[in-house]
């Protein structure tokens, strides 16, 4: 494995986003509306308990979190696609370990998503949401973000080894994206939901960022921050293990 | 055994799918510093071939070893001695060219200090300086493949694999990509495989060919040798109207001919056509058979290909559309 190679990954993927930075303002439409419409109508109705903090900050690192996983988990698509052309091909013969390959490219996807960090800033400070935006704070959120994009890019190419076509990836990825949204802690706190579904929210990884991302900007709670970093670590790691695992599938 | 070739392959086997063939038992030896075509119709598993060589896929059984690596237990040490260009496109077409040589020589592992150069060094041998910071997606066909050359020839590769290296480009961008490939063999002794299912391509630039059929190797060796496998001397192609049972009972009468395919039109090989034409077209005519068209040629790869699996090229390709179909789609699936 080498770090350097890996981080050629993300390399690529900054170059190419230079190029064509549209993803990063189309992917943004969505969470304007979920935090400038959704949020401000139901900070307004105070149907929701959301302890001592307002609803607009409560679900802005559900949004930041659900508007970034939808990125990391279409990553998928473009290998999908590269298979389709030579670059896989191409990738597998170059003197590179398959983990360096899959940590690259979920790093690479993570990348991507961060983005969305600062986006949604631009978007929920204007309107209202009380962010803890000191250094820290923006270090910690930048790194659950970035390791809970990783493991959920890792889930979106093991996906794309299974779905060899990008119409079936598609519509894998609208059956899960969606449920682990609403199955979180985005919007809601998770003593609302009812049992069964509180069951599946505390295993749901969505739920473990968002936490995350609450303790540094919201709750500016470093030490519970960092513990839930640690959980979603262990989730991601054990996601490019597998991936790694079935690389090699993907071109078969 | 296997250390003195740059590659060899012993008794390879794909099944995709645990249904279909690709590979069917293939063995052959590649030395250092030749230029090995293989040639054969569309599903004939030369791909298949060059990608367990490339250690892109494992054998089903059967083992093969790039100078000296075996490409299953050693993949890692062929990785780093080969260069490759499979036949779709393998560049990103959101960079520019200078960016995919640049990525790309990073992941190669290029030290720091050298990565420039080599970078420039590339271009400029490829003829792509110009067109360097444009985007990729604007590049013609025969630009894609010079980058793409470009790429795998940075690490000076001892082996260098091109799968349907010239496929889809004009006459000029074919030549053009054929020149670089042979002046950076000639200049580092490199040793080239490539795939073609262009027998011409084969027959002017290759050194040795393996010629395979539905996954296995019908015949080997220097394209003149091969050649002679039809016979010494020259073809006639002659193309007939109506029946063709008058017309070869009427050639079974002439002297030192052979028929190579009864089909219309029908080919015979004879010693000496210039000599030896009048009499056969009188035999015909004596005979009551109508000639439309006769053409005289040398013996080419694909006469040998007819003569081996007694269909043309194009019929392996019709009768193998179906086995053909079956693998693309068990590739796509993954098995």
């Amino acid at each position: 494995m080498s770090l350097a190679k890996a981080l050629t990954f993300v390399e690529l993927e900054l170059r190419r986003l230079r190029h064509d930075p549209t993803e990063v303002f189309t992917r943004a439409v969505q969470p304007i509306l979920w935090i400038g419409v959704f949020g401000t109508v139901m900070a307004r109705v105070r149907a929701i308990p959301t302890g001592s903090v307002d609803y607009l900050t409560f679900i802005t690192p559900g949004v930041l979190m659900q508007s970034s996983s939808f990125i990391a988990m279409a990553y998928g698509i473009m290998l999908v696609w590269e298979r389709e052309s030579g670059i896989l091909k191409k990738v597998l013969t170059l003197p590179l370990s398959r983990l360096t390959v899959v940590l690259g490219r979920s790093l690479a996807g993570a990348a991507r998503a961060l983005t969305q960090l600062f986006v949604i800033l631009l978007v929920a400070v204007p309107l209202g949401a009380k962010l803890d935006l000191s250094p820290i704070a923006l270090a910690l959120a930048m790194l659950a973000l970035l390791v809970g994009a990783a493991g959920l890019t890792a889930l979106s190419i093991l996906l794309a080894t299974f779905m060899k076509t990008r119409e079936r990836f598609m519509g894998i990825l609208q059956a899960i994206t969606m449920p682990l949204f609403f199955a979180s802690n985005a919007i809601y706190p998770i003593e609302m939901m009812p049992a069964p579904l509180q069951a599946f929210s505390r295993v749901n990884p969505l739920t473990y960022v968002i936490q995350a991302l609450r303790d540094a900007l919201v709750y500016s709670n470093p030490v519970a921050c960092l513990q839930s970093i640690a959980e979603i670590a262990l989730f991601s790691l054990t996601l490019v293990a597998l991936a790694t695992l079935l690389l090699g599938r993907i071109v078969e | 055994m296997s250390d003195s070739f740059a590659v060899r392959a012993e008794n390879l086997v794909k099944v995709y799918e645990g249904t279909v063939r690709a590979l069917d038992g293939v063995t052959l030896s590649v030395e250092e510093g030749e230029l090995r075509a293989i040639v054969g119709p569309n599903g004939a598993g030369k791909t298949t071939l060059m990608r367990i060589l490339t250690t892109q896929i494992k054998p089903t059984s059967g083992d093969a070893w790039v100078l000296g690596h075996h490409v299953v237990r050693e993949a890692g040490k062929v990785r780093g001695a080969i260069g490759y260009v499979p036949q779709e496109f393998s560049v990103w077409n959101d960079l520019t060219g200078y960016e995919n040589l640049l990525v790309y020589a990073k992941l190669y592992g290029i030290p720091r200090d050298r990565r420039k150069r080599v970078v420039e060094e590339m271009l400029e041998f490829m003829e792509l300086k110009e067109a360097a910071n444009r985007l990729v997606r604007t590049y013609s066909g025969g630009m894609i493949r010079r980058l793409e050359l470009a790429i795998a020839l940075m690490v000076k590769p001892r082996v260098l694999f091109l799968d349907e290296p010239t496929i889809g480009l004009d006459p000029r961008a074919r030549a053009l990509v054929w020149s670089r490939v042979l002046e950076y063999k000639k200049e580092y002794g490199a040793t080239v495989v490539f795939n073609t299912h262009y027998m011409d391509e084969a027959e002017r630039y290759s050194e040795v060919v393996t010629m395979m059929n539905r996954g296995r190797i019908v015949a080997e060796g220097e394209p003149g040798d091969l050649a002679k496998a039809v016979g010494e001397g020259d073809l006639v192609s002659l193309s007939l109207e109506g029946d063709t049972a008058k017309a070869l009972d009427a050639l079974s009468r002439v002297p030192e001919l052979a028929v190579v395919s009864a089909k219309n039109p029908v080919l015979v090989r004879v010693e000496n056509a210039q000599r030896q034409l009048p009499y056969l077209m009188e035999a015909l005519m004596g005979n009551g058979v109508r000639v439309k068209e006769v053409g005289i040629r040398r013996p080419t790869l694909e006469d040998v290909f007819v003569k081996l699996t007694g269909m043309t090229v194009e019929e392996a390709e019709a009768l193998g559309f179906r086995g053909a179909a079956a693998m693309r789609r068990a590739i796509r699936r993954g098995g």
